[in-house]
């Protein structure tokens, strides 16, 4: 019982704290990973948890040291409240993954149907660049870029773009949208909105929605400026952005597009690929651990001050 | 599916690029996608074309003429349109470059950078 309430109680501080830390990881893509590896981590811990409690032994053979605390501990509440607490979390979590699912599913589904209705204007109306993510070019003066998912996924750009920017700062913006193609972003935006959605309790769940969207345009612009410069990608946001639809203003990406200006300013050189790799494997694995990782923290700490000579 | 799709944006083109009204068999003779089409294929293209209303025709003798309804220009300032309008999770679908905002705020970030430009 007490293992379980420390896992839960770890899973709680992860989800509760982990954002505030997690937005200042520097590299973007590292963020994303451990993000998005934080939310499984949390959920697989409470799952953990809700199991240990079906355990008759609790899983604890190896904090035998402990036993005697344990059994003062332990006696708190009968097999029965465990057994009882245990079926009603297992259920509520399997009819919470179940919403994800269903959810997750019907979101995609949706989007890529979305996707495939403008694609069907777009493809007749537009001009094409082939490539491994074709360049749909529309005749129209306002500067605007944007990828659109799909197999294979589209970059949609106005011949304002030509109007508005200079040559390099086109380029930049159609490798900023290309990144977002490579990267999956669509993938990871929706995997986002979906896990906010559904999951509205904790901050790390609540806010992934928005953080993902942020930290995949910061990726985006990493990789616009790896190829043409921090001034290029700045001047052709800021450009761009004076252009934006009013319809389509949210707070949101108005925030994302302070963030991102912030950042461009500071020019932060784009780490290598080795590096980036090497970062995402330890952020991943430091945020699959941290949950269990707190909850050690939370029993050493209950124990000690339950058990002070035990 | 896919092929059928690129061979209606080729059959517009060649409309587009015309300027004028034009019947299957002169549409079919400027179409150049580097492959020999048959009539009846670029026939059913256009048919489709007419049925989702980017092609008006009028019969002129034994066969249809052709028009583009809209222009180029026209269509992708519908599209645009269409694809910005669309509010809530439509416009999910798609990644946008810079997804902002009114005229007011892009003052202030112009004039924020001005700003530090001028302290540089």
């Amino acid at each position: 019982m007490i293992v379980a309430l420390a896992l839960l109680l770890g899973s709680a501080l992860v989800g509760w704290l982990a954002p505030r830390q997690l937005v200042r990881l520097a590299d973007p893509v590292v963020a994303l990973v451990a993000w998005l590896v934080s939310v499984v981590a949390v959920i697989a811990t409470v799952a953990g948890a809700m199991f240990l409690l079906f355990l008759p032994d609790h899983g604890l053979g190896a904090l035998t040291v402990f036993h005697h605390c344990w059994d003062s501990l332990q006696h708190g509440s009968g097999p029965t409240v465990e057994a009882v607490s245990g079926l009603t979390g297992a259920a509520l979590l399997t009819a919470l993954l179940a919403r994800v699912a269903v959810v997750g599913r019907r979101t995609a589904r949706r989007r890529a149907h979305e996707g495939r209705q403008h694609l069907d204007v777009l493809r007749i109306a537009a001009r094409r660049d082939p490539g491994p993510h074709p360049t749909l070019w529309l005749e129209h003066d306002r500067p605007l870029a944007f990828s659109l998912a799909g197999k294979p996924g589209v970059v949609v750009a106005t011949d304002g773009l030509h109007r508005h920017l200079t040559p390099a700062q086109v380029q930049a913006v159609l490798t900023h949208e290309r990144a977002h193609l490579e990267g999956r972003h669509h993938l990871l935006v929706t995997i986002g909105d979906v896990v906010a959605a559904t999951l509205p309790f904790l901050p790390l769940f609540k806010r992934a929605a928005i953080a993902v969207r942020e930290f995949v345009e910061m990726a985006a612009d990493t990789a616009a400026v790896r190829a043409h410069g921090a001034e290029n990608v700045r001047v052709a946001l800021l450009r761009v952005a004076g252009h934006g639809a009013p319809g389509a203003a949210l707070a949101m990406s108005r925030d994302a597009v302070e963030t991102r200006l912030a950042r461009l300013q500071q020019r932060r050189h784009a780490p290598s690929a080795v590096r980036r790799l090497l970062s995402c494997g330890l952020a991943g694995a430091a945020a699959m651990a941290l949950p269990a990782i707190a909850a050690v923290g939370a029993l050493t700490a209950l124990m000690l001050l339950v058990c002070p000579y035990g | 599916m896919r092929g059928l799709g690129e061979l209606e944006a080729a059959v517009m083109d060649v409309l587009w690029h015309a300027g004028e009204p034009l019947r299957v068999r002169q549409v079919l003779e400027r179409l150049d996608t580097g492959k020999d089409l048959a009539y009846t294929t670029v026939m059913t293209v256009m048919d489709n074309l007419h049925r989702k209303e980017w092609l008006t025709r009028e019969r002129d003798g034994k066969a249809y003429l052709y028009a583009a309804t809209v222009t180029r220009a026209e269509a992708a300032a519908n599209a645009v349109r269409e694809i910005l309008s669309a509010s809530g999770d439509p416009q999910a679908a798609l990644l946008h470059f810079a997804q902002t905002a009114s005229d007011e705020e892009s003052d202030v970030l112009r004039k924020a950078l001005r700003r530090k430009a001028s302290k540089n």
